[in-house]
């Protein structure tokens, strides 16, 4: 392969060639962009994310991958000849403080945070600001599609796929393995906040109208309990054919934890959990027995399988090597979203021949496609990206010393999600 | 359907054994000293992560277990190393009680609130210092599990939720064979009740209040030995909702009533199990709906006991 | 009365009073303070920025203090813990927010009157259960309470979790006098008409706590049944006196959601959220009116501000929370007079300094020795 296909590939630019992964298919040759008129002083940059307590499982993963996509960045030297500086701070449940502390200290981009309840509440203060910010996860369906659409929204993005798109492939994901006649009963145990109701709602909507199966158990533990053992007691009776679960983080290790301890993987045909992946590094090997299809959101770091596709290889390479952990799909989060930006604003400083306002950029962003070791990515016409979703059998592999997805099926976008300006439960309906 | 009633009566069962053994390190501070102590739930959050790494250290020496026998092996091993991991929260207790809370006993009660705030937070990030502010676990408890319990009488059930009831009820027998039997126990109680008399007959109230104040933080660190060994993982705020729960439980009981946070801690532990049951939504406000339900009706709890320990 | 106008004899000494409501007057030194907190207050907006402060942060905790201020009336007067005002805080800041996601209205200042409406109405019945408790028995009831209630919220769709509900109205932020603002105008508009109405909340707290009432308020506080003997209608009062705390911490409540235009239970409602409040008002200094204003700005910006200076944050409050307690148990407010005073000292003979470092020294390690003691007689016995 040479430069120039390379080039065109992956959107034209050495950057987007270096965050794809691909950049030692590159050789030497000047880049048009020098002659671009651009500031001196690095980018400043902001990042909000969990990083203590059980939520870090999460954010701190994020935080890597931002940390990893920056550091490719300032190593191809950056963008558009200007180094990027991060910095990272605990998003709490101030998250909308944050985003105004950023701004305040004079950011050019924030990325984060990861609760969806947080990122509810600064869409508004962000279009107010006018200070990009691209959402690492905050994945409520609802946000983009029904309280914040395109119209009032110029600002505000959101790298990570919105719950629809994981809840429903979780539901297709069940269907393909135990096929529609097979599933009668269906059972939900999910975190007692927005996001479990939101998901409970979009698996139950899409598993009953692609099998009309009913629904034998919703529970709903509080987020972060340490017990879990009276909705397994639930679903053991129920003994229904498929349980869903968007646990995660410790929610999740707890949940198999306690599942195995009482004997519910007997009494289930299959546990299928769109997060459950998240926990990757925090399973031990007796956690992955059983019927159980794992999801890993917009990323499995070995699809397409490692052997054959080098900037996986790479990327878990580094990844491992600077932080010793398998990258989760939250790495991805905090890695497409600065991956995002920092290519639509080479891509504008391309059109626009000097470095780009936050209007033009969020122009340029609107509809923006780029790659990364995940794949090929875009962002909506409703500031939502799209990537592909990962489900997978979850197994124990010996040579990482840690939890596994196999048997790894893709879904596309577009399978998962309603067409532009249609919500997902009126698209749910009309199959 | 009875059997689900069993098993969600046992699981009620479980968790206030678990809701005991955290509460219990309350109660006795409360009920001697008279201090509520907001940093409770760091001290267990720090029992579970000292667990983290002793028993991690100690699990590494033995071999995994491959029958029942090598399994009941493995579970006293985790038992000492809990024991091992409560046992550092004794210097840590003693220390808070002679350097920090000693000076401020004459003052105000929301001096006390104020300051035992301001260690809960020192604490958090002393831990994470430790630990890193990700969570950890010790990872035994799938093997715990393989210790043969019910299934001897032909009923499954987690093991590890029988070792906590075992061991919850052992540790209450405990305590109150220590507060009524035991000489040091007996002049604990003289001093909680007057503390100029037993200060007349050579009691050395400052020693007993320390001692107290360490047994506190022993029987909060082995709380969170217990539920470290367990299903859950420990990190950082895990200390928060312990505390907010433990105050139910003690209230429920009588402030001070050791038996009264027992069967507190029980009441606690098995209606909000059957309300999750029977109405799943109620999860979260369970344990303070039981709290002002029972509160209301009987204002001084159900062994209610005022300035003593019983 | 003193034949000078503003001298007045107190207690047999000759002091100045300014006074400036029928039978209530302040110190000269008191004046030079309030003045100068006034003219802070007002000119707070352009100032902070110069001193690269965040006046919505500013402004936040002074909405904070102010619940704080209302807490205090029991705190300080009735000598009742409330570990549960989040819970009014909570309930005005949902009142906005429910009246503007569910109902449409959109004018800023009917939103604060229903805010101050709901909040208060909690107030009511809360206190109606709680009135005839005391100490710890009140301080956890009333947790119990503020839990029950942020259980209920976080689990509700009608209150949408825990994502929470925002204060727009079809996307715009409320009126305010029945006109639409620019983001600064609405901002500056709610921080002005905030601090003219705080101002008259304080000045009706000083004169409460003045009042006949507030006098029965303390007798209440020192010994209830003396209090019941000599004819004061215990709970009645402490009933009444827990609302009026309610309604203050509405009426921030409310406001604090005018400001945030999104409201969720963790930050409004959780139960450590009325510990703060709680903390703010001894951080100031409980024995004074102004202190958990003061309180509150300071706890605000440390928890919110302090993860951008420090990785160790947590610990960071910690310290300066422990530090009051040691060294300014008056708080910030109430010990500035002493605080004066060791300045003073320590400027004209320096030397102490070291000698109160020294003493300090010695008596954390003179704790920790007996730690070790007792710890080695728990594990060893004695001997």
């Amino acid at each position: 392969m040479d430069r120039r296909t390379v080039m065109k590939a992956v959107g034209g630019t050495a950057l987007a060639v270096a965050l794809a992964g691909c950049s030692d298919l590159l050789q030497e040759e000047d880049d048009p962009i020098e002659d671009a008129e651009v500031p001196d002083e690095p980018i400043e940059a902001g990042l909000q994310t969990f990083l203590e307590g059980a939520p870090a499982v999460l954010g701190v993963q994020a935080q890597y991958g931002a940390e990893t996509a920056v550091r490719r960045i300032n190593d191809n030297g950056g963008i558009a000849d200007r180094q990027v500086e991060l910095e990272v701070v605990e998003e709490g449940e101030e998250a909308l403080e944050n985003y105004q502390q950023f701004v305040d200290d004079g950011m050019d981009v924030t990325f984060g945070p990861i609760s969806s309840g947080n990122h509810e509440a600064m869409v508004p203060e962000i279009n107010d600001q006018g200070v990009i910010n691209v959402a690492t996860d905050g994945t409520v369906t609802t946000l983009y599609e029904e309280d914040h659409p395109p119209e009032d929204n110029q600002y505000s993005f959101r790298f990570q796929n919105h719950d629809v798109m994981e809840a429903l492939a979780a539901a297709i994901e069940a269907v393909e393995l135990l096929g529609e006649d097979e599933i009668d009963t269906y059972a939900g145990i999910n975190p007692g906040y927005a996001f479990g109701f939101d998901e409970q709602e979009i698996f139950a909507a899409g598993i009953e109208q692609l099998t009309g199966a009913e629904l034998v158990y919703e529970g709903f533990p509080d987020l972060g309990t340490d017990d879990m053992s009276t909705h397994i007691e639930e679903v053991n009776s129920e003994e229904p054919d498929v349980l869903f679960s968007s646990c995660w983080g410790g929610d999740a290790t707890l949940l198999l934890e306690q599942g195995h301890g009482a004997g519910m993987f007997d009494n289930v045909e299959l546990l299928v959990g769109p997060v459950l992946y998240g926990s990757a590094n925090d399973l031990s090997e007796d956690l992955t027995d059983g019927p159980i299809r794992a999801g890993s959101r917009n990323f499995y770091w070995d699809q397409p399988d490692t052997e054959r596709w080098s900037p996986g290889d790479e990327l878990v390479a580094e990844v491992q090597d600077e932080y010793g952990v398998l990258p989760t799909a939250h790495f991805m989060s905090g890695y497409g979203a600065v991956t995002a930006w920092a290519t639509a604003a080479e891509k504008a400083v391309r059109l626009l021949g000097r470095w780009p306002d936050q209007e033009e950029l969020a122009e340029v962003l609107t509809n923006h496609g780029f790659f990364t070791p995940a794949g090929y990515h875009t962002i909506g016409p409703d500031h939502q990206g799209y990537s592909n979703a990962h489900f997978g059998e979850l197994a124990w592999s010996g040579e990482y010393d840690a939890a596994v997805i196999e048997d790894v099926n893709v879904y596309a976008a577009k399978n998962v999600s309603p067409p532009q300006g249609q919500t997902s439960l009126d698209w749910i309906e009309s199959w | 359907m009875i059997e689900s009633f069993v098993t969600h009566t046992l699981n009620g069962l479980y968790y206030g054994f678990i809701l005991f053994m955290i509460a219990s390190g309350l109660t006795i501070i409360f009920g001697v000293l008279g201090v509520l102590n907001l940093a409770h739930g760091e001290l267990y959050a720090l029992g579970a992560f000292v667990t983290f790494t002793i028993v991690g250290y100690l699990t590494g020496l033995v071999a995994s277990p491959t029958g029942p026998v090598s399994a009941l092996v493995f579970a006293v091993v985790v038992l000492l190393g809990s024991l091992a991991a409560a046992a550092v929260l004794l210097p840590v207790g003693a220390i808070v009680e002679s350097v920090f809370v000693r000076p401020i006993y004459e003052r105000a009660e929301v001096y006390q609130l104020l300051l035992t705030y301001a260690l809960l937070l020192i604490f958090i990030d002393v831990m994470k210092f430790g630990w890193g502010a990700t969570p950890v676990d010790p990872g035994v408890y799938s093997t715990l599990n393989q210790v043969p319990t019910t299934e001897l009488v032909g009923f499954g059930y987690p093991s590890y939720n029988v070792i906590v009831m075992v061991v919850g009820l052992a540790v209450f027998l405990w305590l109150v064979w220590f507060f009524d039997r035991s000489k040091t126990g007996r002049i604990v109680r003289a001093t909680a009740i007057n503390r100029d008399m037993a200060t007349a007959i050579g009691v050395s109230t400052d020693r007993t209040f320390t001692l107290v104040f360490a047994m506190g933080a022993f029987f909060a660190g082995f709380g969170g030995a217990m539920v470290s060994i367990g299903p859950g993982t420990a990190f950082l705020e895990m200390g928060l909702d312990p505390l907010v729960l433990s105050f139910v439980v003690i209230v429920i009981g009588g402030l001070g009533s050791l038996k009264g946070a027992f069967v507190g801690a029980l009441l606690v532990g098995v209606i909000s199990r059957w309300a999750i049951w029977q109405y799943p939504p109620v999860e979260l406000a369970a344990p303070f709906a039981v709290m002002l339900a029972i509160l209301l009706v009987k204002p001084e709890g159900l062994f209610g006991t005022w300035g003593e320990i019983e | 009365m003193s034949r000078f106008p503003l001298v007045e004899d107190r207690d047999g000494q000759t002091v100045v009073r300014i006074p400036l409501t029928r039978g209530l007057g302040l110190t000269p030194l008191q004046t030079v303070f309030a003045f100068l907190g006034l003219v802070g207050l007002f000119a707070l907006p352009f100032l902070a920025g110069l001193v690269g402060l965040s006046w919505e942060r500013l402004f936040r905790g002074i909405l904070f203090g102010l619940a704080a201020v209302g807490l205090n009336l029991l705190l300080r007067h009735t000598e009742l813990v409330s570990f549960g005002h989040a819970a009014f805080f909570g309930g005005g800041a949902y009142g906005v927010a429910v009246l503007a996601a569910h109902y449409n209205v959109s004018e800023g200042l009917l939103l604060l009157l229903g805010a101050v409406i709901v909040g208060t109405t909690l107030a009511v019945v809360i206190g109606y259960f709680v009135a005839g408790y005391v100490d710890i028995y009140f301080a956890l009831l009333t947790l119990a309470f503020n839990q029950v209630l942020f259980a209920t919220v976080f689990r509700s769709g009608f209150f949408n979790y825990n994502d929470g509900l925002q204060v727009r109205i079809g996307g715009d932020r409320p009126t305010l006098f029945f006109l639409e603002w620019t983001t600064l105008g609405y901002d500056l508009v709610l921080y002005y008409t905030t601090i003219v109405l705080m101002l008259v909340m304080l000045l009706a707290m000083w004169k409460l706590i003045n009042s006949p009432f507030g006098r029965a308020l303390d007798a209440i506080g020192q010994d209830r049944t003396r209090a019941r003997f000599i004819g004061i209608p215990v709970e009645k009062y402490v009933w009444l006196s827990f609302t009026i705390s309610g309604l203050y911490g509405a009426f921030a409540g409310g406001v604090y959601a005018l400001l945030r235009l999104h409201v969720q239970p963790e930050p409004t409602l959780y139960v450590f959220v009325s510990g703060e409040i709680l903390f703010m008002a001894i951080l100031g200094g409980f024995t004074t009116l102004v202190g958990p204003l003061i309180g509150g700005i300071i706890l605000v910006y440390l928890l919110e501000a302090a993860r951008f200076w420090v990785e160790y944050y947590h610990a960071l409050t910690g310290l300066v929370l422990l530090a009051i307690v040691f060294f300014m148990p008056k708080g910030i407010v109430g010990s500035l007079p002493d605080f004066n005073a060791w300045v003073a000292g320590r400027v004209r003979e320096p030397g102490r300094l070291q000698e109160d470092v020294r003493s300090a020294t010695a008596a954390v390690r003179e704790g920790v020795d007996r730690a070790t003691t007792t710890v080695r007689i728990i594990v060893f016995g004695v001997k």
